[in-house]
């Protein structure tokens, strides 16, 4: 029966040709708008790192003034103190702990005619790589006593290796940054969280960075962040090491746990070193430290922008408008039909042939809108492409990948039906008799 | 003139007439948060920024040698950029308006631990800053040459003189207009800064910051292996100095890098991106949509006339001129729209009030919801205006046709 | 009165003329009750539409209640149908979706009568027509004679010199038929005139004055109407 009701809704569908087309129009532009702000919403709230993002937590402590929240209501500070991550990596209480900050570095390639060029630059700790699954092309992250001993390694990403080497496996040479020297102890591969979860302050969907090396000799070298750098309380006179012990937050902690049992008993762990600081006469507001897994973070971040959101609330109403346009076409088109209707019901078609037949034409044109409305999607993701070809990370946001394909297939063909239960439930009513006379 | 049998018929007729209402509502509703949004978008672009921007370029000066001399660096620089045919004056300095990218302290009244205080934006000038960034200066006086020093790396203090926008005074001190020249106030709990000077405007780096009216100057060059130059150029001559300062800047030390070459023009496009894009995208929503509900009258309007035929000839017949069977679709019309109108002001306020809520929007101004609703009125009256004039065009013989 | 003089209609589409009347003549005078009948496509219709100035014609002339309707604009047809003329029709067409009340007040909107006078003309007719009760209803709750009852009230209440009736009982059974038919000899007996199109010979022989028309002419043989006539 169903390929005869298909037969039937094509023979609808062509018999009322400009009908069908506005609901295929109609479905489609409802269907683009809104599936256009929704992969962009998709992409933006993604877990950008799904396999771990459960055992990932970001640790935020509460030094911040006696007076006044780092943030209203009552949020504690976003970064921490160098103080803070040196103290936490070294109880080492996590299966793993990173600190790391952003900064910037100049490169200066070995050739004669090259010049140097700045790059962004991440300093960090060995269990950096191991810890945000970042992956390898050639070697690997430097070990736990190279941030120990302070040693001069740096792991490079791909398009930075590429432009010093040739794209050659480079494990073991050695470049200059700022004047000093660095052996390489990797290559990344392609690597590109959406959103750059690990580090939120420094642009949410910013490129990662190009180059790593470790925290240690940073520090040493008395590089600063590129970051936010917030500070509560005057720095005192006394340059690097002052601005160290100070209570200014600027660096990123995130530490692995696997379960509840080790969640709790770190938050335990974090609350007790809390204390111990409170005795020293740090930490004077009551005892606010968190614990956010990957998703916990990214929604604490605000990393969805509002525009997104708003857009988003206004393109599904806008799906809304469209849906109503299309059962109002619908509706027209079953009580042009209605003789026909008749007909088929006084020759013995039961109600349920009559609703089989009408469903189906309505499913076929939502496939057809859902079709279409992939185009207009893609369209649609490509304009706004070009509303913010000034922002180089947009055209990361604004992908189209299978599951939007498929979300914005079967949405379409849902609208379709949902639109076409009312319009069939009247062709279901309509009488048998009604307008036999008059036909 | 026939409003009453008209609304009798419609409501015996009641599905394809609420589907229009409906959406005539949504779309109301949709485009009366859209415009208050364009509205409050546009409103955030407009404001001036307080420098010249016409005129304004800046570029990063980054240094990365370990016995570069920066002082000495950079007060060549300033002097042979300063020296520069078409260049009206140039600074170094941390950030400029729009950057997104600043330093911010605060400032209170009164010296000592939790005063206290207000943020503001630190931009580090010599007594150049004023004529560089065309700003005005409404009180007082500029920096003397000898209040600007190059900072001590050791030291955290910060000089003794300022000058602060007007909106920085009014905020520390209200109603006392002109007065706030020479007073004092504290940085980093007990650093005291005396203010010399006041500016008309200045904002400061960050659009988004509600202080964003904030700002101040600091007589201080300060050491910064990354620091900004900002150049402001003789009227016109801005695209021409660009590539002859990049050039002589380059060219004069190579223990550097010249880089993020920039305008004040692509900065303020740069900053407003999302707020203009957003402004772009919803009037593309507002306009498809205005579009596509005309649309939906139109067909609808088309069906009921195509199915009424019988009944428009009969009209005729009983002595209904073209003129009143158009009239009768027209306030037809009127009536569905109406209605679709009313329910669209309910909804469009409850959009409102759901988004001021959830998005801290700000609330619609009254007159956009009488504004959509006459553009909503003619939009529907437009799109019926063809199917009534095609009902008027029915021959009154119809009436007498066998089916 | 109504006089139509060597009055002619043609149809034409791109390839073909039809002539629907040719040179067709006739005076209805006031006060009588005529009846039309003939061929399927004989032009009874078209008569009917020329002579309620629901179609203009070719050629010939035509005067209505001594008004020569040639060349009168759109308004002024209008307002002649509205004033000087009462239709029913064979499927009444009464308008679906407004009820008893409201179906007859339609030519009276169009009239321009105030509230009151419309009400008044209504419940007049409605009672004429024994329907007062019913005023509230819809079409579709009443019965086919009860309809075309209606439909004679809405053509009568803007009280006009002439009814045009088309088919008034092709689509009643005979019980009902007769109702309607005696509800129009009773306003004939009140003075107005009435043209009717049949095609039902007993009916014709009820009327005045038969007419019978062939190939969009007034033929000349009296025909089986008049001859069904005599009999009555």
């Amino acid at each position: 029966m169903f390929r005869y009701y298909l037969k039937l809704g094509l023979l609808g569908i062509r018999q009322n040709p400009i009908l069908s087309g506005l609901m295929v129009a109609a479905i489609a532009i409802g269907i683009g708008a809104c599936m256009t702000m929704v992969t962009i919403h998709y992409v933006m709230s993604g877990d950008p790192i799904p396999q771990k993002s459960d055992q990932l937590f970001y640790v935020q402590l509460d030094s911040w003034s006696p007076t006044e929240p780092a943030d209203e209501p009552n949020e504690p500070p976003d970064q921490v103190t160098y103080l803070d991550a040196t103290a936490l990596l070294k109880a080492g209480n996590a299966r793993r702990q990173v600190v790391s900050y952003r900064s910037g570095r100049v490169i200066e390639p070995a050739g004669q005619e090259s010049r140097p060029f700045e790059i962004d630059a991440r300093s960090t700790t060995s269990d950096f790589f191991a810890m945000f699954s970042v992956p390898f092309l050639y070697g690997s992250g430097w070990d736990a006593s190279a941030d120990a001993n302070r040693e001069q390694v740096v792991v490079l990403d791909r398009a930075t290796n590429e432009r010093l080497f040739g794209g050659e496996n480079s494990v073991g040479e050695r470049i200059v940054m700022n004047g000093d020297s660095y052996r390489v102890t990797g290559v990344l591969d392609e690597w590109l969280p959406i959103p750059k979860f690990y580090d939120l302050t420094t642009g949410e969907f910013n490129d990662p960075e190009s180059v790593y090396f470790p925290f240690s000799v940073s520090i040493d070298k008395e590089i600063p962040g590129h970051g936010n750098t917030n500070c509560w309380k005057p720095v005192p006179d006394g340059g690097w090491q002052s601005f160290l012990n100070s209570e200014c937050v600027w660096m990123q902690f995130w530490v692995e746990l696997h379960g509840d049992e080790e969640v709790r008993e770190y938050q335990a762990f974090l609350d007790a070193y809390a204390e111990s600081q409170k005795a020293l006469g740090r930490f004077q507001r009551p005892l606010n430290n968190r614990l956010s897994d990957v998703m916990t973070h990214l929604e604490n971040g605000e990393v969805v922008d509002q525009s997104v959101r708003i857009l988003l609330v206004l393109a599904v109403l806008f799906l809304v408008v469209c849906l109503l346009n299309t059962i109002g076409l619908l509706l027209a088109k079953v009580m042009r039909r209605s003789g026909d209707i008749c007909l088929r019901r006084a020759l013995g078609a039961p109600r349920a042939a009559v609703f089989s037949q009408y469903i189906v034409e309505a499913g076929v044109i939502g496939l057809c809108g859902g079709a279409l409305g992939v185009l207009l999607t893609w369209l649609g993701l490509q304009g706004v492409r070009g509303l913010y070809s000034d922002l180089e990370f947009v055209k990361n946001l604004a992908q189209l990948d299978w599951v939007m394909v498929l979300t914005a297939v079967v949405l379409a063909i849902l609208s379709a039906l949902g639109a076409a239960l009312y319009p069939t439930w009247q062709a279901c009513r309509i009488h048998p008799a009604s307008q036999l006379k008059t036909l | 003139m026939e409003l009453g049998p008209i609304w009798r018929a419609l409501t015996r007729n009641k599905a394809g007439y609420i589907l229009i209402a409906l959406q005539i509502a949504v779309t109301m509703a949709i485009i009366v948060n859209a415009i208050a949004i364009i509205q409050e978008r546009s409103r955030l672009m407009a404001r001036p920024s307080g420098v010249d921007e016409e005129n304004l370029f800046y570029l990063a000066n980054v240094t990365f040698k370990k016995d570069t001399n920066i002082p000495a660096m950079v007060d060549e620089d300033l002097a042979n950029l300063r020296a520069m045919p078409g260049v009206v004056d140039a600074i170094f300095t941390n950030s400029v308006p729009l950057r997104n990218g600043g330093w911010s302290m605060g400032l209170a009244t009164e010296p000592g631990e939790g005063t206290e205080s207000s943020g503001v934006a630190v931009y580090f000038v010599d007594e150049h800053g004023i004529d560089t960034f065309g700003v005005k200066l409404v009180a007082g006086r500029n920096f003397l040459p000898e209040e600007v020093d190059w900072n001590d790396p050791e030291s955290s203090r910060w000089p003794p003189t300022g000058i602060i926008t007007r909106a920085m005074a009014d905020t520390l001190f209200p109603d006392e207009g002109d007065g706030v020249v020479g007073k004092t106030v504290y940085i980093n709990d007990d650093n005291p800064v005396q203010i010399v000077g006041i500016l008309e405007r200045l904002q400061a780096p960050w659009n988004g910051w509600d202080g964003v009216e904030r700002s101040m100057f600091v007589p201080l060059k300060r050491e910064m292996s990354y620091g900004r130059y900002v150049i402001r150029t003789e009227p016109g001559q801005r695209d021409r100095v660009i590539p002859a300062v990049e050039k002589m800047l380059a060219d004069s030390n190579r223990d550097r890098i010249i880089k993020d070459t920039r305008t004040m023009t692509e900065t303020r496009i740069r900053s407003y991106l999302g707020d203009a894009a957003l402004v772009k995208l919803l009037s593309f929503i507002v306009i498809v949509l205005t579009v596509i509900t005309g649309l939906g009258i139109v067909g609808l309007a088309s069906f009921s006339v195509s199915r009424r035929t019988r009944q428009i000839g009969t009209r005729r017949a009983l002595g209904a001129t073209r003129g009143a069977i158009l009239r009768y679709f027209m306030l037809e019309n009127f009536l569905i729209s109406s209605v679709g109108i009313a329910l669209g002001g309910i909804l469009a306020v409850a959009l409102n009030m759901w988004m001021v809520e959830t998005f801290e929007l700000t609330r619609i101004a009254w007159y956009l919801i009488p504004l959509a609703m006459a553009m909503l009125w003619i939009v529907g009256q437009l799109a019926v205006a063809g199917p009534a004039r095609r009902a008027s065009m029915v021959p009154p013989a119809v009436a007498t046709r066998a089916i | 009165m109504l006089r139509m003089t060597k009055l002619s209609k043609v149809y034409r589409t791109d390839s073909v003329e039809t002539h629907a009347l040719r040179e067709f003549s006739l005076q209805v005078d006031e006060g009588e009750f005529v009846s039309v009948t003939g061929p399927s496509g004989s032009g009874k219709t078209t008569f009917l539409n020329i002579a309620g100035l629901l179609e203009e014609f070719t050629s010939g002339s035509y005067e209505l209640d001594g008004r020569d309707v040639a060349g009168l604009d759109d308004r002024e047809r209008s307002k002649l149908r509205n004033e000087k003329i009462g239709f029913i029709f064979q499927n009444f067409n009464l308008i679906p979706e407004l009820d008893i009340f409201d179906n007859v007040d339609v030519p009276l909107r169009y009239r321009g009568f105030n509230a009151a006078e419309r009400r008044k003309r209504i419940e007049h007719v409605l009672d004429m027509v024994g329907l007062s009760s019913r005023s509230k209803h819809l079409p579709s709750q009443l019965s086919g004679g009860q309809q075309q009852r209606v439909a004679i009230a809405r053509a009568l209440a803007g009280e006009p010199r002439f009814l045009l009736a088309d088919e008034p009982t092709g689509n009643l059974d005979s019980q009902m038929a007769s109702s309607v038919m005696d509800l129009l000899h009773e306003i004939h007996g009140a003075g107005t005139t009435i043209i009717m199109v049949t095609h039902e010979a007993n009916l014709a022989s009820q009327s005045q004055r038969n007419i019978y028309v062939r190939d969009g002419r007034v033929s000349s043989e009296p025909g089986l109407a008049l001859a069904n006539a005599a009999n009555g």
